[in-house]
């Protein structure tokens, strides 16, 4: 196992996700420092010019520190969940297309997975539903300050990957992009903790569509802005200089910090 | 009668050590640059709640709304993309500031010798004593030593000790990545909302400290006291080293 932990890729490929398997496994930071992640796993893909780019280095290098034993983020109570999940920024993308499988109930509706797996494939939501799922109690914290608790249920983003093939040796990051334009890449060391999965429902329901539907990336050790709504496709990348400005997201590209831990 | 004919001597002292002196200034601009900034992401979302959770529409128990600043109205002051970059910044130039300045100031004991407080300055009457003289404003103007009071000395403890690492601990317990890493940090404050309840408190309580702080240095020799930030001197008004505040001294400004 601590092998693994200090190589994603293998760990993905291996396939074992499972919290016992995690637990059991020493911290690995020996591991993660000799091995060639380190420098994706604690320092973001673009370093911003001055102070503030140090001071972001040394964030996200201290939080993957503290994290280097993949631990979950706090599950919750059914009690604990919000009455009314909110929803902020985009609640129903204009597009066409999207309209169009929206008024189908989302049939023909599908998610193509490209770059660097061995078996680029376009999986329905119906094939994402029968791979096995996980479902979680989670706070989502939105960068602007607030809060809510929700239970999600939604496939393993490494179980899609590895349904198409596995990710192929030279691959660091996962950019996902939605149907009204955003894209955020995730590192792979984000990509391989059991709790990012791809939800298709919320509270028990189908996912509403303010909050995302029919699916989106819940990746809960950071904040709101990366857990994309609305995913239209996903690819696995050595390098996210192609999108966008070319800083690894939408958010980053704009002038938020890349690392969306804090 | 005034100290400086009874004595007749005026000599500089030496008061703050370099590094001392070096990490104050620096606390000065990351404290500013932290409140700002810290103002700056509030705006954006100018409600307090208690607990794990809290959003637009949901209970909460401070509204900017009710003081007269409307949501939209705080959110065009507010620029949270700023704020955040530059909290997160300074936030890592205070936290190592501060980590120099106290590891330093303990090996080199200037921590203890100007802060511990003695058996002597613990007891009650004293305290009390101090207190009184703070209230009534009729604290000696310390031209006289290098020294400070007991409930100076009770502030820069608190401050430091207590505060400072509250801070910084509210505001690790807003983070979704650092909350994984010590989910201990949801449970000591009550939740998230709790922590960005607290840590808003705090900005409030260090509001207080600073205006306060200013007072202190005008009331004992503005030009004195910030020139001895800079020159690490002190201009006092004798030549003996062991007299302390109160008692007799405090004639020295009457």
């Amino acid at each position: 196992m601590k092998a693994s932990f200090s190589n994603p890729i293998q760990f993905i490929q291996q396939h074992q996700i499972s919290r016992r398997n995690m637990l059991s496994s020493i911290p690995a930071l020996v591991g993660l420092f000799s091995s060639g992640c380190s420098r994706d796993t604690f320092i973001p893909p673009t370093i911003r010019t001055g102070l503030i780019g140090v001071a972001d280095v040394l964030t996200m290098s201290a939080n993957r520190f503290l994290l280097s034993d993949q631990p979950l983020a706090r599950e919750y109570e059914l009690s604990d969940i919000a009455p009314e999940f909110p929803t902020w920024g985009q609640t129903d993308p204009q597009d066409e297309e999207y309209q169009q499988l929206r008024s189908r109930g989302f049939r023909g509706w599908s998610l193509p997975v490209k770059g660097l797996v061995r078996r680029p494939t376009d999986f329905t939501l119906e094939q994402l539903k029968q791979m096995p799922a996980r479902t979680q109690i989670t706070a989502h914290v939105c960068e602007q300050g607030w809060s809510a608790i929700g239970q999600w249920t939604g496939v393993p983003l490494v179980q899609v990957l590895n349904a198409a093939g596995g990710i192929k040796p030279t691959a660091r990051y996962v950019m996902l992009d939605t149907v009204d334009g955003w894209y955020e890449g995730i590192d792979l060391f984000e990509v391989m903790h059991p709790q990012t999965i791809l939800a298709y429902s919320l509270n028990g329901q189908a996912l509403p569509i303010g909050n995302g539907a029919p699916l989106r990336l819940r990746v809960e050790r950071q904040c709101g802005y990366k857990n994309l709504k609305f995913l239209k496709s996903i690819q696995v990348v050595d390098s996210m200089a192609s999108f966008g400005r070319g800083t690894g997201g939408i958010n980053s590209d704009w002038g938020f910090h890349w690392f969306g831990g804090v | 009668m005034t100290l400086k004919s009874s004595f007749g001597r005026r000599q500089w002292r030496a008061s703050h050590p370099l590094n001392v002196r070096i990490s104050h200034w620096v606390n000065v601009i990351a404290g500013t640059y932290l409140l700002v900034s810290g103002l700056h992401i509030f705006l954006d979302f100018p409600e307090l709640y208690w607990g794990h959770t809290g959003y637009r529409g949901y209970p909460a128990i401070f509204k900017l709304e009710d003081w007269g600043l409307s949501w939209d109205e705080a959110g065009s002051l507010g620029n949270r993309m700023w704020g955040r970059n530059y909290h997160f910044t300074f936030a890592w130039v205070f936290l190592i500031n501060g980590l120099i300045y106290v590891g330093w100031n303990l090996r080199t004991g200037h921590l203890q010798q100007q802060l511990w407080l003695n058996r002597d300055e613990l007891r009650l009457d004293n305290l009390h004593r101090d207190l009184r003289q703070q209230v009534r404003w009729t604290l000696p103007r310390q031209t006289t030593t290098t020294e400070y009071g007991t409930l100076q000395k009770l502030s820069y403890l608190m401050l430091i000790f207590v505060f400072v690492p509250l801070m910084v601990l509210t505001g690790l317990a807003q983070s979704p990545g650092f909350t994984a890493a010590w989910p201990w940090l949801l449970d000591i404050f009550g939740g998230r909302q709790s922590a960005r309840t607290l840590h808003s408190v705090g900005t409030i309580l260090f509001i207080v400290f600073v205006i306060l702080h200013i007072l202190e240095v005008i009331r004992a020799g503005a030009t004195n006291r910030i020139r001895s930030m800079f020159t690490g001197h002190l201009l006092i008004s004798s030549s003996t080293s062991d007299i302390r505040r109160g008692g007799e001294m405090s004639s020295a400004d009457t």
